[in-house]
């Protein structure tokens, strides 16, 4: 057996100090036999996670979270903030602490936006996928971002089925200035 | 639209940034969490149960203050507790296999690929079962997006045994699969 092979799952799950991962990237690129195990410990991860996700689908069909309701109506009152602004002005502006928190609820509607990083960590493959581009230029000048209303209010200040229209708006260096809600 | 309106000032208060971190772990974690419990042998319902009260731990542990470093592991701690302080179910986690909806994996394949797939995910069932506690109870916290710093948290042994055991799991599997 190889002498890499019992560091392939950490390196995999990117646990490895930067020099060893280095050095068993290098090695999995010209072992075949690592190779393939990489390969098959990949696939034995992703059908465990699809194993466990059918057992939670059978389950859920049987009785609906009693909180379901709950949340579509925090879906269907969900904000719509339309922002306007140049396409020039996007690489200056620096982003809010404010509208970073919300970050997993924000809707880019333009072709070339990047997509939302994910928090949880990648693992090495063997074939190094694409990443996005992170080109920032817009092809439309707004922006349309979905704020579900419990990010803004706390439960039950809102109605079920209201929703707002926000109006933001933004000085030159980017900050944001206002918030006027129309319904 | 009508022309009713309300301006507010910003920033927003600490309740409502509260309110974001916590809806967004949320989304992040919720399912991750319902697979760890279910996959511990808790029910559909004990799962979300637990889940929701894991939530309320965090709006609670949020709005005293609470440290926000090393949230996720946190999370998974309150709810690996949950589970255990339900230590009938707890308990009954090795005894049967899972009844997972296999009809459900392979939407849009064909017949052929349907079956294969079945059959795969069925020895994984049989597989899953030969793991001993602390190695599924690892791969669980792994395939919730989990590090190992904070696998070891949530289960209070030493990072190296986690790397160890994790490795031994994804093997062992590996070999009963022949995938």
């Amino acid at each position: 057996m190889c002498d890499f092979s019992g560091r392939l799952v950490a390196w995999m799950d990117r646990e490895l100090p930067d020099n060893e991962a280095a050095d068993v990237e290098r090695h999995v690129r010209d072992c075949l036999e690592c190779r393939r195990r990489v390969d098959a410990y990949e696939k034995v991860s992703r059908a465990f996670v699809a194993y466990f996700d059918a057992a939670i689908g059978e389950k859920r069909r049987r009785r609906l979270p009693r909180w379901l309701p709950v949340l579509l109506s925090g879906a269907a009152a969900a904000a719509v903030l339309l922002l306007v602004f140049q396409p020039a002005n996007i690489e200056q502006i620096p982003v809010q602490p404010r509208v970073a928190d919300a970050a997993p609820a924000v809707v880019l509607e333009t072709e070339t936006a990047p997509r939302p990083v994910k928090k949880v960590h990648r693992r090495h493959v063997i074939a190094p996928t694409k990443t996005p581009s992170t080109n920032w230029a817009l092809a439309e000048p707004s922006i349309q971002i979905a704020i579900p209303v419990e990010a803004i209010f706390p439960p039950g200040a809102v109605p079920e089925g209201i929703t707002f229209i926000a109006d933001l708006s933004m000085a030159a260096d980017g900050s944001v200035q206002g918030l006027r809600l129309q319904q | 639209m009508s022309g009713d309106s309300l301006s507010f000032p910003l920033p927003l208060t600490r309740f409502e940034a509260d309110s974001c971190e916590a809806t967004n772990l949320y989304r992040e974690l919720r399912k991750p969490l319902l697979r760890y419990l279910v996959c511990l042998g808790l029910s559909a319902d004990e799962a979300q149960d637990v889940v929701q009260d894991a939530f309320l731990s965090l709006h609670r542990h949020l709005a005293s203050d609470g440290s926000q470093e090393n949230i996720r592991s946190w999370l998974f701690r309150v709810a690996h507790n949950g589970a255990r302080n339900r230590q009938h179910s707890y308990d009954r986690r090795f005894g049967k296999p899972l009844d997972p909806d296999l009809d459900s994996i392979a939407d849009g394949a064909t017949p052929e690929q349907v079956v294969l797939e079945k059959e795969k995910l069925r020895r994984l069932g049989k597989a899953i079962l030969l793991l001993t506690e602390s190695e599924r109870e690892c791969l669980l916290l792994r395939a919730g997006g989990l590090r190992y710093r904070e696998i070891a948290e949530v289960l209070e042994i030493p990072t190296s045994t986690v790397g160890d055991t994790v490795d031994r799991a994804i093997k062992k599997l590996a070999e009963k699969c022949n995938v």
